[in-house]
């Protein structure tokens, strides 16, 4: 829950750059490469922005709290206004605990599934093991760039698939029993129909 | 003609004569032995057949004789200083278009490709079989002139349909490192080549693979190898092998034509296949995606965004990705 969240890390907005080096991992020369990869994303899927915020969190458990809190709580500085939280893409890397997060907003839930993110930390893992942070993040950028555009194209052949992932249960529940008195109406048409 | 024979030789020793009354005692006997020689009449005819008459032979006419005494037609005027004017720029000169572009272009590939191969160039002038060059060009001083300079080479004077007639010449530069007797064995052998073939353009090809091979040998001379030619091996078993690979090399350079008459359309394919990978590439690099907007139920009172999404640790290499999926509890997946 978020007022457990808030409990921890704070009740109030905080205001962040969407690239955040607390932790100092970045090396000279590898912010331009990251800020690329980022805005590349950005220039790719227009309503969609992601953020990176590097930061000791203590425990690993702590993280998967701290990605959920920062991305409902920050105010992103050099994202436009009308562009909402709920578009962003949040990576969070503890090189203390040596973790790594991402959470997303409500406007990719219907696209992103959890594997699809565990996929494109795992292009990283391989350089975070070697401290090379950068360069980690720069193959998860280039993952989840191609996991966008293949869900984008999905999402344009058969909208109703992702539409049907977020409905509300009532809503499903709506569905299902249009769906099934559709059935019996038809089953009631061929009884007829044969019925003299 | 005998020189040194004598006077006293010529001088022929006197007939015996007849004693009075030996010849008319003998012809009484009835015979007299060497009549037939010993007479100074002439020796009747044995069949006694009449007399044969003078054979008669039919004079040529005027007209005959005059075409007998014209000679062959000399090169055209206007293709001599093409010819005779300048050193060579092309090692085949057949300013007269006596070759077929084809056939040209293959003999030129195959000189060009020796020229390449050997420190001694291969000039051929191409020549009419019935032509004549003209007496005003002497060929050794248009030599001299023309190749003095330069890389040693040898010049082949090539009479189209007729090798038979055609000569070579060696720049001064080699000409007294290569004697004239091997001269004259490479034209022959290069000839008997040629007359392998019918075709005259194929005559060419043949004698100058031979002369090539030759050429060869003749610059082994001029390295000085001369001198073990006669220990060396037989000489047959070694132009075999250099005839072969002087063929090899002629079918590479059939396949190397080949290749350059198919560069321009494939050069022409492959920077079109590349344009339409590179556009391709830029377009999906310019491309956008978006993505429908569904309203989504908010949870964990998130006014953003719910739920933890992945987490990976990369504390130990010993822990690979495969084995961290599904560590997110099921309390927080989404219903």
């Amino acid at each position: 829950m978020l007022a457990d969240a808030d409990a921890r890390f704070g009740a109030e907005d905080v205001q962040v750059r969407c690239l955040t080096d607390s932790a100092g991992i970045l090396r000279r020369g590898d912010r331009p490469r990251v800020e690329a990869a980022m805005e590349r994303i950005t220039r790719r899927f227009p309503q969609v922005f992601v953020a990176i915020y590097t930061g000791s969190l203590g425990e690993v458990a702590n993280i998967r709290q701290f990605g959920f809190w920062l991305l409902n709580r920050s105010a992103f500085e050099d994202v436009p206004l009308q562009m909402p939280n709920a578009a962003g893409i949040l990576l969070t890397i503890d090189p203390e605990s040596k973790a790594a997060g991402m959470v997303f907003g409500y406007l990719l839930d219907p696209f992103l599934e959890e594997a699809d993110t565990f996929e494109c930390l795992s292009r990283a893992h391989a350089y975070w093991l070697e401290g090379r942070y950068a360069d980690g993040i720069v193959r998860v950028l280039a993952h989840l760039d191609g996991i966008l555009c293949k869900r984008s194209r999905q999402a344009r052949r058969d909208p109703e698939y992702f539409e049907r992932k977020v409905l509300p249960p009532a809503q499903v529940g709506d569905l299902l029993r249009r769906i099934r008195s559709g059935h019996r109406a038809s089953a009631e048409e061929k009884t007829m129909e044969v019925a003299p | 003609m005998v020189p040194f024979a004598g006077a006293a030789v010529l001088e022929e020793p006197a007939f015996p004569v007849w004693k009075d009354g030996e010849f008319s005692g003998l012809q009484s006997s009835g015979w007299v032995a060497g009549s037939v020689l010993l007479t100074d009449e002439p020796i009747p005819d044995e069949f006694g057949a009449p007399k044969s008459e003078t054979i008669q032979i039919e004079q040529p006419k005027p007209e005959e004789v005059a075409q007998d005494l014209a000679v062959s037609p000399e090169i055209p005027e206007e293709f001599l200083p093409a010819y005779f004017a300048e050193r060579p720029k092309s090692f085949l000169i057949d300013p007269q278009r006596l070759l077929s572009s084809s056939d040209y272009r293959d003999r030129l590939s195959f000189l060009n490709y020796h020229a390449s191969d050997s420190s001694i160039d291969l000039f051929v002038y191409v020549i009419g079989g019935d032509q004549e060059i003209p007496s005003a060009v002497r060929e050794e001083e248009t030599i001299e002139r023309f190749f003095s300079a330069g890389r040693p080479a040898a010049i082949v004077f090539y009479y189209l349909g007729a090798p038979q007639r055609s000569a070579v010449y060696l720049s001064p530069s080699i000409t007294d490192a290569v004697s004239a007797a091997e001269q004259r064995r490479a034209l022959e052998s290069s000839v008997i080549q040629a007359f392998e073939k019918n075709r005259a353009p194929e005559q060419l090809e043949k004698f100058l693979v031979q002369m090539s091979i030759r050429v060869y040998w003749m610059e082994r001379m001029l390295a000085g190898e001369s001198t073990a030619r006669n220990t060396s091996p037989p000489l047959v078993p070694r132009v075999a092998a250099s005839r072969r690979v002087a063929e090899d090399a002629v079918r590479v350079h059939g396949l190397a034509d080949m290749a350059r008459e198919l560069a321009i359309p494939a050069g022409v394919l492959f920077a079109a296949v590349t344009i339409a990978m590179v556009f391709s590439a830029w377009m999906r690099s310019r491309a956008r995606y978006f993505f429908p907007e569904f309203e989504v139920e908010g949870r964990l009172g998130g006014a953003h965004a719910a739920g933890v999404g992945a987490v990976i640790s990369f504390a130990s290499a010993a822990v690979p990705p495969a084995s961290q999926r599904d560590q997110v509890p099921d309390y927080l997946r989404r219903a």
